[in-house]
């Protein structure tokens, strides 16, 4: 794999395991619904 | 009240968000997402992709969720009601909302006997019945002899097809029987963990393989990678491939269906739906971006090296999942068990999609007619049952490809586009703005209120006139429908008005009883 296709991986990777670390670090610390 | 307070409701914030990341995770997620990434620019894919995200699927997931929960709080659980709550004045728009009951009708009654080929396979595949194949030709033949299509040394009929089907069909009926608690939240809260857990198994699987034919060194999973991610920028100055990219997050994030409007509607109205929309479409995402890009075209460049990866890439979702990937797992050791897993993950995938299907058109029962959950359930089952047959039966004549095309792609754009404009211009952006941050645990930023108003219908005008001029005219007049079949996708489509003109008269029936009811009250 060239370099550019590890950019684009470890890019994308990073945003979507970014996105979804902090949405589920949020849920977990806020209110249950009711 | 007395109607809204008996309505279900979802037992933990985790269940609404799994449920709905499990209608959200498919097949496409596995088969569809890394096919289109390595034919349409590879890592460069990535840049439409994200702008798609960002601007139409993200927004629609929130605009899904919001009218899902305002709806709910007035005891409508499906669009011809929450549209109506939107827009009182207008005596139409419940009509218009029947899309968000045929649409995920139309898409289960194929769906499930799809999901079904999966629940097979995964046993195949632990009893060893198609080990010892070990060519594309032979393993397209097990497919076709499975499904009935020509019968053959592996199979002589299709009854155990149809015996796969009934199971699973039972399966999904008896999920929706226990409710919304009981049933659906109950079942995603263990598949999807299980989803990710053997998702995770494969893709290491994969990374591990590292060169398995040393006189072919270049057939290593780095450059099985590569070929998904090395980015081509010009395929950036193709129209199709931002196309491309706008459906596949269109159809990844099941918005423009129905189904997150219905599972929102059993929020309470001070429930968050940013955070909990956002933390679905992110767990969409992740078993779609990093475990959907690590397993099947990685793992079939690594067998079937630089040239032939190109055919298989562009060879269709079915083909994929149902003879490449068999084939590579089949020159594994252990290959039962990682077969078992990847079409049980497969299955998995498929049933927590399918449930939230079968949802809408259950909750249309409940709610506009006062029939009771488990006798909803039984109508429903009956009649899907019947309309699931032509599926089975009339594979090979097109059936499929038809019911997929109208129920799967046509009015889901044209459902999304319509409920984008209702949000943003018939409810207003002010009040659509104070609405979404309703018990809201994070705030949406400010230029959302810019892009659900302006940009996101835009982008949905352009996709639907795309998409019109250049794939589905030749769709509608039946270009490439072979004088055989024309018969056979005619019927479905007459098919498709019935029922969608039986909808209509139910919403009909119900809004009369209704306004009879609100008369003898006064």
């Amino acid at each position: 794999m060239r370099s550019g296709g590890w950019l684009f991986l470890v890019v994308s990777w990073g945003i979507i395991f970014g996105l979804t670390a902090f949405c589920f670090v949020k849920v977990f610390s806020k209110k249950e619904i009711k | 009240m007395s109607q809204v307070n008996k309505r279900d409701r979802w037992g933990s914030r985790l269940g609404i968000i799994m449920a709905v990341a499990g209608s959200a995770i498919g097949l496409g997620n596995f088969l569809r997402f890394p096919a289109k990434a390595a034919s349409n620019g590879g890592g460069a894919f990535m840049i439409p992709y994200f702008v798609s995200l960002f601007l139409l699927g993200i927004p629609l997931m929130w605009i899904e969720w919001t009218l899902g929960r305002y709806g709910g709080g007035f005891g409508h659980g499906t669009a011809p009601g929450i549209f109506h709550s939107i827009w009182k004045k207008n005596r139409f728009i419940k009509y218009f909302g029947i899309i968000g009951i045929f649409g995920p009708l139309v898409i289960f009654i194929y769906y499930t006997y799809i999901e079904s080929w999966a629940l097979a396979y995964s046993f195949f595949a632990l009893i060893g019945k198609y080990s010892k194949l070990a060519d594309q030709a032979s393993m397209q033949a097990f497919l076709s002899g499975f499904q009935g299509l020509s019968k053959n040394q592996y199979f002589q009929g299709m009854g155990l097809a149809y015996l796969f089907f009934l199971v699973t069909f039972f399966i999904n009926v008896r999920v929706i029987y226990y409710g919304i608690k009981g049933g659906i939240e109950k079942l995603c809260k263990w598949a999807m963990p299980l989803l990710f857990i053997f998702g995770m198994v494969l893709m290491i699987r994969v990374m591990t393989l590292g060169t398995p034919d040393m006189a072919r060194p270049d057939w290593n999973i780095s450059n099985g990678f590569g070929f998904l991610w090395n980015p081509d920028f010009s395929a950036l100055k193709s129209a199709k491939v931002w196309l491309e990219a706008a459906g596949q997050i269109f159809f990844t994030l099941s918005v423009g269906i129905g189904v997150i409007l219905t599972y929102a509607s059993y929020l309470s109205k001070g429930d968050d739906v940013v955070l909990s929309g956002l933390t679905a479409a992110g767990t969409n995402e992740a078993a779609e971006i990093i475990l959907g890009s690590s397993i099947i075209i990685p793992a079939a460049f690594v067998f079937f090296g630089p040239v032939d990866i190109q055919s298989i890439a562009r060879s269709g979702v079915f083909n994929l999942g149902f003879v490449t990937m068999p084939l590579v797992l089949n020159k594994l050791p252990l290959a039962e068990m990682f077969g078992f897993i990847w079409f049980f993950l497969l299955f998995l995938a498929g049933v927590t999609s399918s449930v939230s299907l079968a949802q809408p058109a259950v909750a249309f029962l409940e709610d506009e007619f006062n029939i009771g959950r488990k006798k909803a359930v039984w109508i429903f089952g009956i009649i899907a049952f019947i309309l699931c047959q032509p599926v089975v039966f009339f594979l090979k004549n097109g059936v499929v490809d038809e019911l997929d095309f109208w129920g799967g792609t046509f009015f889901l754009v044209l459902f999304a586009t319509i409920e984008t404009l209702l949000f943003g211009w018939i409810f207003g952006m002010e009040p659509a703005w104070d609405e979404i941050h309703k018990g809201a645990d994070m705030r949406v930023p400010k230029i959302y209120k810019f892009i659900i108003k302006y940009i996101t219908p835009v982008f949905l005008f352009l996709i639907l006139g795309m998409w019109f001029w250049q794939e589905w005219l030749p769709i509608i007049f039946m270009k490439n429908i072979s004088s055989g079949n024309k018969p056979f996708i005619l019927g479905t489509r007459l098919g498709l008005v019935l029922i969608f003109l039986v909808l209509a008269v139910m919403v009909k029936i119900a809004w009369r009883k209704k306004r009879i009811g609100t008369e003898k009250t006064r």
